[in-house]
C-alpha cells in the first residue's frame, strides 16, 4: 500500500478554523476502533490552527499554520512509548491504539511538534490519526474536507512535490510525511517619508545586504512607501539600505530574530 | 466514519442566519437519536454552475463543496446546552396579581404544563384586553435571526398570532417593535439621501456588479468590510471565495478600519488603520486632495450630480474656515497625511470600487449615516458606476438588485424559484403593521419614558421620505403604554444599544407580564415570567429555502433527532396558543403551509417536482445560465455584456429614486423638509458629536470602543458552545473564559496590562468585564470588543457588571443624544463610543447566578494567538 501525505499550504489558510471543529465533531463522542477513542469534549486540538500575528501596526498581518500530527516515517513517538502502543499503518499514517496505551505519558514530549494530547479521563495519550476510520473508506480525513481554501490536502505519496516545499524542525530527522507550503519566514517592512514635504517616497530602492554571504535582495517602495522585503532566512544579519534620488541614503542594520519593521523611515533631501 | 456505521443522512438548516431563509444546509448524519457528525453539502456534478468570463483575467466559478461556519458544525452541543430550556417554566415568584417586577433575572422557575402555561398566557391576554381595551399594552419583539428554516424557527409568528388577534377576534392591535436597518445604518439614514436605493436599504443595486468588479478593477477598498467574520453565516461559502476572485483577478485590496480584521489580516495589501467613526473625515480629506490636484472627474460630476459645489465649499472650509486637508484629516483619524494623500492619489489614479460585508463598524457607528453620505460623495467623484468604479457588497443575497443577480443567474429563479415566506413583511417590511409600533433601538425608552418622540418606522424598506414623519410612542394619550413584553429574539441587550437600560425596563413595575420563547435561557431570557421552550432546527420537519449563497434551491429538512424535553416550534407554540384563542382556522397545520409554499415555485410550476417528489428527493438546486446566456439576459435588461453595478447610471446619468434623479450632494429632501437639521444638514459636513474623543466626557472616557460582528458566534448566538468559547475566548487568571477585548500595546502599558488580564471596560452606562487581548491589530486610543458575547450578570466588588462581556449593555442609545426632545435620527450605534478600561483583580469579582460555565473550556488562546515567532 502507497504511504499517504499531507500538504499545507499556509498562503491559502485564512483561519476559519472549520477544520479545528470538524475534527471535534467528527471525534467528539464517537469511537473509530481501532484507530481511536473518543476526543473530550475540550482542550485537545488533534489539529491546532496556530496564529502569528506579525509586524508592527500598519505593517501588520496575520499567518495562520494548521498543525497535527506530521505522521513521522521515523517518528520519535514510537520508541518513546514502553509499550509499542504507537504504531504505524501500511499507509504510513501513524496511531496511537487506544488499547494498548497505559497512559504514561512518555510520549508527549518527545514529540517535536507538541500535538500528543493527554485524555485524563480515559488515561489515554491521543492525537490525530489522520483520520484512518475515513481513509479506510476512501475518504480524506475531515480536517481536509472541512477546509474551504484547499490549504490542507491529502494524498499519495509523491502526490505533493515542487518547489518551495518544506517540512517542520527537519532538525528533529523525523521523516514527516506532512510537506508545507509557505512556512512563514522574516521580513524587513517599513514605510519611506519625505518628512518635510509630508509625502511618502514612492520608487524607493531598498536594498537588503546578506552580510554574511553578500548576496543582496532588491525592491521599490510601493504606492504608499511601503516596502516589505519577504521571504528572508531567520536569524540573519542584514544591512538594509534606502535610496531615492534627490535624497541622503539611509542605511540600517538589522539582525532577522523574526519579522523585522523599521516603522516610518524619513530621508532628507540631499 | 465506517461502512459498519448505521446512520441516516439529514438537511439541517443553518442554525443562525434565520429570517426564513438559509444558505446551503448541513449534511448531517444522525444515528439514532443522535447527531453524530455534520459534514459540508456537495453541490452535485449535474448542477451546473456559473462561469464570470473576463477578456483577459480569467474564468471565475465557486466550489462545488459548500462549507458551512464552524457554529454550523457545533451546532449540535447547543442542542444538548445546558441553557436549554426543556419545559414550559413560569417565575416561581410571579402571579398576575403580584408580579414582583424587581425580582426578573435574579429568582428561579418552576416547571409546568404545556397546558398551564397556555392558560396562563391565554388568561392575561384576556384581562389585558379587558383591562386596557386592546392588544395595545403587548409589546411584541418578534424580528431576530433565529435558526434558518423556512417556517418552524422563525422568530416572526407572535406578530402574526396578534395580527389575527386584530383581525379575527378584533382585540385591537398590537405594539410592533419594528426592526431597523441594523446592517445598514449609515447607509439607511445617510447614502439613501444621496442615491436612494430603498429597496437595498440605501446601497447601490448588485447586478452583474462581479462582472464588471473582475474585468476592469485594479484597486478595492474593504472599508470597514469583514467578509470572514460572520461571512458564512450570512453568505455561505460564496463570502470567502470572493475575496479569491480578487487575488485571482490581481486586484489589490486596501482594508480600512480601526482592526485589522479577519479578512483582511490574509488579504489585505495595505491596512490603513483610523480611529473608529471617523471615516467621513478621511473622505473629506481624501475629497480635498483631489481638488486640489485636480484628480477627479469634473466631467461626470457634472452630469451625474447636483449640489457639488457646496460640498467643495466645506471641503474648502468656505463655510466653517476648516480647510479640510490632509493635515486636517490626520488629526480626526489618525492616519499620517502622507498615507492619506497617497491614497488618494491611488484612488483617483486607478479604478477602484469600494467594498462592504454586512454591519462593519463603520456603519453601525455613532453619526454612521455622516461616514456613508461622504462615502456616496467621493464615490461621485470619481465617477460611480465606470468600469471597475463600483459598490461591492460581498456575498450574494439576492434581493439587493435591480433585475440581476451579482453572479450569473436565471432571473426567473430569483424572482419565482423560490418560497419565500411572507411573514418576513413583519421584520423586514416596508412600514409597521400595527399603528402602535416602536422603532427597536427604542425599546427601552419606550418602556421607561413617558413620552418617546422620533422620526421614521425605521421599517428597513421604508422610503426616504419616512425619515422626515414624526412618530411617537404611545401615539395617544389615553394609551395605557407597554404592561406585557413578548420577547421571541433574546437579542435586545446583546445586539442593539444600552442593554442596561433595556434589563432595568423588563423590571420596570408597570410591565406585568414577560413572555419569552426561546430554545435557550440566555440574555434577557432570563428577565421572562413565563418561558415557553422552542426547538433548535434538528428537531423538526421544515422547508430549507437556500437563498443567502450565489446558488439557488430549496431543500426538505427531515426531523433529526427527537425533540429535547418538551419542545415545540415557534411555529406550533403559536398555533397551540392560537387555537387555545380560537384561531384554528389561521393556523393550519405546517405541512400544508411548506406545501403551498413549495408549490408557488418554479420546481413545480415548471420543472414539474411535485411536493412528495420533493420530499422524497430532498433538494432541488437550480442551474445557473451559462456565461452566452448570461449576457443575452444582460442584454434583455439594459446591460452591456461586460457592464454590472451601476454602470446604468453611468451611461444614462439619470434614473436614481432621489427627486433628481442624480446623486445629490445636496440632497433635495433635507432641503425641503428638515434643512436646519445640523447633524444632517442638506449638504453632509464634518460635526463632532456626543461620543467623539473632543468631548467633555473624553476626559474620563478616553478610549473608544468599536464593534466587529463576532467570527466564530453569529451575532447572540452559540456563546455557550465550548468548541466555539475555546476558539475565541481570553482565559483569565481565575480560570474564567473572557470576551476578548483588543487592546493596542501603548494603550496597554498605560494601564500596566497584558494579554489574560481581566479589564473592567466602562462608562456612564455601565460595566462589562472582558479579557485583554494585546495587538497590533487595532489602532492606538481604541479597544475592540465584538457584540453577542453571552451574558453573565456578577458584581465587581458592589458594582453590578456583566462578566460575560456583552458590550452592547454600555454602548449608546439614540436617547443619549437627544435628550427627551425628538429624536431626529433613531440610529443605532454600537460601535465608535467612548469608555474606560481598567486592569482588575479576579479576586474582586463576586460570580451572579447566571449560570455561566465559564471554566468549562481550557483556553488555547494565550498559547496560540500572537505570540509565536517566525
Amino acid at each position: 500500500m502507497a504511504n499517504r501525505e499531507f500538504l499545507v499550504d499556509v498562503d491559502k489558510c485564512t483561519g476559519c478554523m472549520l477544520c479545528v471543529v470538524s475534527c471535534k465533531d467528527e471525534h467528539f463522542e464517537n469511537s473509530y476502533a481501532p484507530w481511536s477513542a473518543p476526543q473530550p469534549e475540550t482542550g485537545q486540538f488533534w489539529v491546532d490552527v496556530k496564529t502569528l500575528e506579525r509586524g508592527s501596526l500598519p505593517r501588520v498581518r496575520v499567518s495562520y499554520m494548521p498543525t497535527f500530527c506530521q505522521h513521522c516515517a521515523d517518528a520519535p513517538c514510537i520508541p518513546a512509548c514502553p509499550d509499542d502502543a504507537i504504531k504505524t499503518r501500511d499507509d504510513g499514517l501513524v496511531w496511537i491504539d487506544p488499547k494498548a496505551c497505559t497512559g504514561c505519558g512518555k510520549c508527549e514530549p518527545a514529540c517535536p511538534y507538541d500535538v500528543i494530547f493527554f485524555n485524563e479521563e480515559a488515561k489515554i495519550a491521543q492525537k490525530c490519526t489522520g483520520c484512518a476510520h475515513r481513509v479506510d473508506d476512501g475518504l480524506a480525513p475531515r480536517c481536509v474536507e472541512a477546509c474551504p481554501h484547499d490549504a490542507i490536502l491529502f494524498g499519495d505519496e509523491g502526490a505533493f512535490t515542487g518547489d518551495g516545499l518544506e517540512i517542520l524542525k527537519p532538525e528533529h530527522q523525523a521523516e514527516p510525511r506532512v510537506s508545507w507550503r509557505g512556512l512563514p519566514k522574516p521580513w524587513i517592512a517599513g514605510t519611506v517619508i519625505d518628512a518635510d514635504q509630508d509625502e511618502v517616497i514612492i520608487g524607493a530602492t531598498i536594498t537588503v545586504h546578506d552580510i554574511a554571504n553578500k548576496t543582496s535582495h532588491q525592491m521599490q517602495t510601493d504606492e504608499y512607501g511601503d516596502f516589505w522585503v519577504m521571504g528572508l532566512a531567520e536569524s540573519r544579519s542584514y544591512r538594509v539600505e534606502i535610496a531615492a534620488d534627490g535624497y541622503k541614503s539611509v542605511t540600517r542594520d538589522v539582525t532577522t530574530d523574526g519579522d523585522q519593521d523599521l516603522g516610518t523611515v524619513v530621508l532628507s533631501s540631499g | 466514519m465506517s461502512k459498519k456505521e448505521d446512520h441516516k443522512v439529514v438537511y439541517v438548516s443553518h442554525p443562525g442566519s434565520g429570517l426564513a431563509r438559509s444558505n446551503f444546509p448541513l449534511e448531517t448524519h444522525v444515528s439514532g437519536d443522535r447527531i453524530v457528525r455534520s459534514l459540508p453539502f456537495h453541490i452535485p456534478d449535474e448542477t451546473r454552475l456559473y462561469e464570470i468570463k473576463t477578456t483577459s483575467r480569467g474564468t471565475y466559478t465557486r466550489p462545488r463543496k459548500e462549507v458551512q461556519m464552524p457554529l454550523a458544525i457545533a451546532h449540535k452541543r447547543r442542542v444538548h446546552s445546558e441553557n436549554r430550556v426543556r419545559y414550559p417554566m413560569v417565575r416561581e415568584d410571579w402571579s398576575p396579581e403580584n408580579p414582583n417586577t424587581e425580582m426578573r433575572g435574579k429568582s428561579g422557575y418552576k416547571r409546568i404544563s404545556w397546558d398551564e402555561a397556555t392558560d396562563i398566557i391565554v388568561s392575561e391576554l384576556k384581562r389585558i384586553h379587558k383591562t386596557y381595551g386592546s392588544m395595545e399594552p403587548v409589546f411584541v419583539q418578534a424580528d431576530g435571526h433565529g435558526h434558518s428554516g423556512y417556517m418552524q424557527s422563525l422568530h416572526f409568528w407572535g406578530h402574526y398570532l396578534f395580527d389575527m388577534i386584530h383581525k379575527e377576534l378584533d382585540w385591537g392591535w398590537w405594539t410592533q417593535q419594528v426592526r431597523n436597518p441594523d446592517s445598514w445604518e449609515g447607509y439607511y439614514w445617510g447614502a439613501k439621501h444621496v442615491w436612494g436605493f430603498n429597496a437595498s436599504l440605501g446601497e447601490p443595486f448588485q447586478d452583474a456588479v462581479w462582472d464588471d468588479v473582475l474585468e476592469h478593477a485594479e484597486v478595492v477598498i474593504f472599508s470597514g468590510c469583514d467578509p470572514e467574520a460572520t461571512g458564512l453565516g450570512m453568505s455561505g461559502g460564496i463570502a470567502l471565495e470572493m475575496p479569491k476572485w480578487l487575488k485571482k483577478a490581481g486586484i489589490k485590496i486596501i482594508a480600512i478600519s480601526p482592526d485589522l480584521n479577519y479578512a483582511s489580516a490574509v488579504h489585505a495589501d495595505k491596512w490603513i488603520p483610523l480611529k473608529p467613526n471617523t471615516d467621513a473625515a478621511l473622505y473629506l480629506a481624501v475629497a480635498h486632495t483631489w481638488i486640489m490636484e485636480d484628480r477627479y472627474d469634473k466631467e461626470y460630476v457634472a452630469s451625474h450630480t447636483i449640489g457639488f459645489d457646496a460640498f467643495k465649499a466645506h471641503v474648502m472650509g468656505d463655510d466653517d474656515g476648516i480647510e479640510k486637508n490632509a493635515a486636517w484629516g490626520e488629526t480626526m483619524t489618525g492616519v499620517p497625511a502622507h498615507t492619506i494623500k497617497a491614497l488618494a492619489r491611488e484612488w483617483a489614479r486607478k479604478k477602484t470600487t469600494l467594498a462592504v460585508y454586512f454591519g462593519g463598524p463603520k456603519i453601525r457607528g455613532t453619526l454612521s449615516h455622516l461616514a456613508a453620505r461622504m462615502e456616496a460623495y467621493v464615490l461621485a467623484m470619481q465617477g460611480i458606476g465606470k468600469p471597475g468604479r463600483q459598490f461591492l457588497r460581498i456575498g450574494a443575497p439576492s434581493f439587493f438588485k435591480k433585475d440581476l443577480a451579482q453572479v450569473p443567474r436565471y432571473p426567473e429563479v430569483d424572482f419565482k424559484g423560490l418560497a419565500l415566506n411572507p411573514m418576513i413583511e413583519y421584520a423586514i417590511g416596508h412600514a409597521p403593521m400595527s399603528p402602535s409600533f416602536v422603532p427597536r433601538t427604542l425599546a427601552a425608552e419606550a418602556i421607561q419614558n413617558e413620552q418617546v418622540e422620533w422620526k421614521g418606522t425605521t421599517s428597513a424598506l421604508a422610503k426616504t421620505e419616512d425619515q422626515f414623519k414624526s412618530y411617537k410612542f404611545p401615539p395617544s394619550p389615553d394609551h395605557p403604554g407597554i404592561r406585557m413584553v413578548w420577547n421571541e429574539n433574546g437579542s435586545q441587550p446583546g445586539s442593539w444599544g444600552n442593554g442596561w437600560k433595556w434589563l432595568e425596563a423588563l423590571r420596570n413595575p408597570k410591565i406585568e407580564c414577560v413572555v419569552g420563547i426561546h430554545p435557550w435561557l440566555e440574555n434577557d431570557l432570563g428577565f421572562s415570567d413565563l418561558i415557553l421552550p422552542a426547538q433548535t432546527n434538528y428537531e423538526h420537519n421544515d422547508l430549507i429555502v437556500v437563498q443567502r449563497s450565489d446558488i439557488l434551491g430549496m431543500f426538505y429538512q427531515d426531523q433529526a433527532i427527537e425533540p429535547v424535553g418538551e419542545s415545540l416550534s415557534d411555529f406550533e407554540i403559536h398555533r397551540m396558543i392560537g387555537r387555545k384563542l380560537g384561531l384554528d382556522d389561521v393556523f393550519p397545520p405546517a405541512e400544508d403551509w411548506l406545501k403551498k409554499a413549495y408549490e408557488g415555485t418554479i420546481a413545480f410550476t415548471k420543472h414539474n417536482i411535485n411536493w412528495d417528489e420533493f420530499k422524497e428527493r430532498k433538494y432541488f438546486i437550480y442551474d445557473s445560465p451559462t456565461w452566452e446566456e448570461w449576457v443575452d439576459i444582460k442584454k434583455e435588461t439594459g446591460f452591456s455584456e461586460r457592464g454590472g453595478g451601476m454602470s446604468w447610471f453611468w451611461e444614462k446619468g439619470e434614473g436614481l429614486e432621489t427627486p433628481s434623479g442624480k446623486i445629490e450632494f445636496v440632497s433635495s429632501l433635507i432641503s425641503e423638509h428638515d434643512p436646519d437639521n445640523t447633524e444632517r444638514p442638506p449638504v453632509a459636513k464634518w460635526v463632532s458629536h456626543h461620543e467623539s474623543p473632543d468631548q467633555p466626557k473624553a476626559r474620563d472616557f478616553p478610549l473608544i470602543v468599536m464593534s466587529n460582528h463576532a467570527r466564530y458566534r453569529f451575532h447572540v448566538q452559540g456563546d455557550d458552545i465550548p468548541w466555539i468559547k475555546e476558539l475565541q475566548k481570553i482565559q483569565g487568571p481565575d480560570g474564567y473564559m473572557y470576551e476578548a477585548c483588543w487592546i493596542n500595546p501603548a494603550d496597554a502599558k498605560a494601564r500596566g496590562v497584558e494579554t489574560g488580564d481581566i479589564l473592567k471596560i466602562y462608562n456612564d452606562r455601565g460595566i462589562v468585564l472582558v479579557g485583554a487581548f494585546v495587538t497590533e491589530r487595532i489602532i492606538a486610543g481604541a479597544i475592540s470588543i465584538d457584540h453577542g458575547a453571552k451574558m453573565d450578570l456578577a458584581a465587581l466588588r458592589n458594582e453590578p457588571v456583566d462578566r460575560g462581556g456583552s458590550i452592547n449593555l454600555i454602548s449608546p442609545t439614540p436617547q443619549d443624544k437627544y435628550g427627551d426632545g425628538e429624536i431626529k435620527i433613531p440610529e443605532m450605534n454600537v460601535s465608535g463610543f467612548l469608555a474606560q478600561a481598567e486592569k482588575i483583580d479576579p479576586a474582586d469579582i463576586y460570580p451572579g447566578t447566571g449560570g455561566a460555565s465559564g471554566a468549562a473550556a481550557t483556553s488555547r488562546t494565550a498559547a496560540t494567538r500572537g505570540t509565536g515567532s517566525v
